[in-house]
């Protein structure tokens, strides 16, 4: 019933190209009916199986005004998503310098790569009891788990990314006379770019995750303690609010991810396509 | 520009390591016990564990978790992938909320499984199966529909029958992704398995890690965390080696 005026809106902006109009059109039907069919299976199974507190797509629905408007609830996502900001800024800082040291340097790259790949293997809710330890139940150890989670995959990427700059432009720059910090930030990087976003990408997804096992661990106030507190007092509508504010949120920096390759980094798309 | 790894590459490695051992053996005797334990102190507690039967028991629970739980994702997820492929309409209108599954940080919903299912084995199965199902499925999906058109037809017109289809062209076509995706879900998995030790009943290797953190033995902790380091590793290693092995289905190169 929601469905409706969406979908003639979208079908309305749809291209002006007959065939690509009609095909655009079938597929935005075809998924809004593959949405109403989730959420209807959804809310069947729990009205006939689930008890009367099992959130449900008509109880999300209900609840969601009240609790997107709440102070508490956008007080806690923006701890949680500011969190997950900082660490991701820390951790691609440092991610980006130490994997452009590993790529460059053929000894570097042989003495960190255990490391480096053994602490990406590992699980990192592994390390939040330890983190625990060291920075006590405060913010302090939600932080330090979320740069834990989304350093490895950056420097890892990066450093992938730099060895695989073309051995040509390397001596073209020797060649000129280039400094190291001109080759590192003048070719390197920009050449890794790749890399560099298929990392970012692979780190968002950990932080969250980092993030909210931390604010379970360590019951610091943010989403995923929100989550923890009105699961346990039965209030599972309002807690899938905040599961879904967090899946947004993830939705929302991948389809930013792709805007910026698409409009800025054109020459990436095309890269993509020889290599 | 790269050389195959020599002998000074494996001196390399293994002078970084012994230079990591020693940071951590004598950059740490300062401290306090209870914020961080020498690499004696945690080898000599690493072999009170072993030798005593509580950490291969603790190990053996965690694997069985894992196991039971990313087999079940992987026996689900993978055909329904392929049936999926093969029917474009219910794809296309699925497609979408496969990849939202994807991307959702599956974490967070532990505690409605808690109140839900409870906390016993089953329950925490559900967690890992959850973590390790969506990129299988995922990319299956993706995969199958990089199928070209043109082998299906062909295969219609030799008078294939679906099951001959599905044996000749869509398995061998969508395997390589799917094994993809199981390489991810392994990774994935092993983070449900602790999470889910974590915060549903307490048993294995998680268990492990939140006693020792609780009782300041940062001996057992560091323990804990080196052999869940090294379980990582290897499990990534094998789902590396499990994509390599089928990658070379693709056939176009790479």
């Amino acid at each position: 019933m929601r469905a409706g005026p969406a979908a003639i809106g979208l079908t309305a902006s749809a291209s002006s190209r007959p065939l690509g109009r009609r095909l655009a059109e079938s597929s935005v039907a075809l998924k809004l009916a593959g949405g109403a069919f989730v959420l209807g299976a959804w809310e069947i199974v729990v009205r006939l199986l689930a008890p009367a507190y099992v959130a449900k797509p008509s109880g999300i629905f209900a609840a969601l005004p009240g609790v997107v408007t709440s102070a508490p609830v956008l007080g806690a996502a923006g701890i949680t998503l500011s969190a997950v900001a900082e660490g991701l800024v820390i951790a691609v800082v440092s991610g980006v310098l130490v994997g452009l040291f590993m790529g460059s340097l053929r000894l570097a790259e042989r003495a960190l790569s255990l490391y480096v790949n053994g602490l990406y293997a590992m699980p990192m809710v592994a390390i939040v009891p330890l983190l625990t330890i060291w920075f006590g139940y405060t913010s302090a150890a939600r932080l330090a788990t979320i740069i834990f989670a989304s350093f490895f995959p950056i420097a890892m990427n990066v450093a992938d990314g730099a060895r695989s700059v073309p051995a040509e432009y390397l001596e073209v720059a020797r060649a000129c006379r280039a400094r190291p910090h001109q080759i590192w930030f003048g070719i390197t990087l920009p050449s890794s770019l790749p890399y560099l976003i298929a990392g970012i990408r692979l780190a968002v997804g950990r932080a969250l995750v980092g993030a909210v096992v931390a604010e379970f661990i360590i019951s610091v106030d943010g989403l995923g303690f929100y989550i923890l507190f009105q699961s346990r007092t039965f209030h599972h509508n309002e807690a899938l609010v905040a599961v879904l504010l967090l899946a947004g949120f993830a939705v929302v920096v991948d389809a930013a991810i792709d805007w910026i390759v698409r409009s800025r980094l054109r020459w990436y798309r095309a890269g993509e396509k020889t290599a | 520009m790269r050389r195959p790894g020599s002998g000074k590459d494996r001196l390399v490695v293994l002078a970084s390591l012994g230079a990591g051992i020693l940071l951590w053996e004598f950059g740490t005797r300062r401290l306090s016990p209870a914020v961080a334990a020498p690499f004696s102190a945690t080898m000599s507690r690493l072999w009170e564990m072993t030798v005593s039967g509580e950490l291969p028991t603790t190990l053996v629970g965690s694997l069985v978790l894992f196991a039971v739980g990313l087999g079940m994702a992987v026996v689900v997820a993978l055909p329904l992938g392929l049936l999926l492929a093969r029917l474009p309409v219910v794809r296309i209108a699925l497609s979408d909320y496969i990849a939202l599954g994807n991307a959702m940080p599956m974490v967070a919903l532990i505690p409605f499984i808690l109140s839900l299912f409870g906390l016993d084995f089953g329950a925490k199965v559900l967690v890992v199966f959850l973590f390790a199902f969506f990129p299988v499925l995922y990319n299956t999906v993706e995969g199958a529909r990089s199928i070209r058109p043109e082998l299906i037809e062909v295969a219609r017109s030799f008078r294939s029958g679906e099951w001959a289809i599905w044996r000749d062209v869509m398995i061998p076509a969508a395997f390589p992704y799917a094994m993809t995706g199981v390489r991810q879900a392994i990774g994935r998995a092993l983070v449900g398995m602790v999470a889910a030790e974590f915060f549903l009943s307490a048993s294995g290797i998680g268990q492990l890690l939140l006693i020792s953190a609780r009782n300041f033995d940062t001996a057992g902790l560091f323990a804990a965390v080196l052999v869940i380091t090294v379980l990582g590793f290897a499990l990534m290693g094998l789902g590396r080696a499990l994509e390599d092995r089928f990658t070379v289905w693709r056939g176009t190169g790479r």
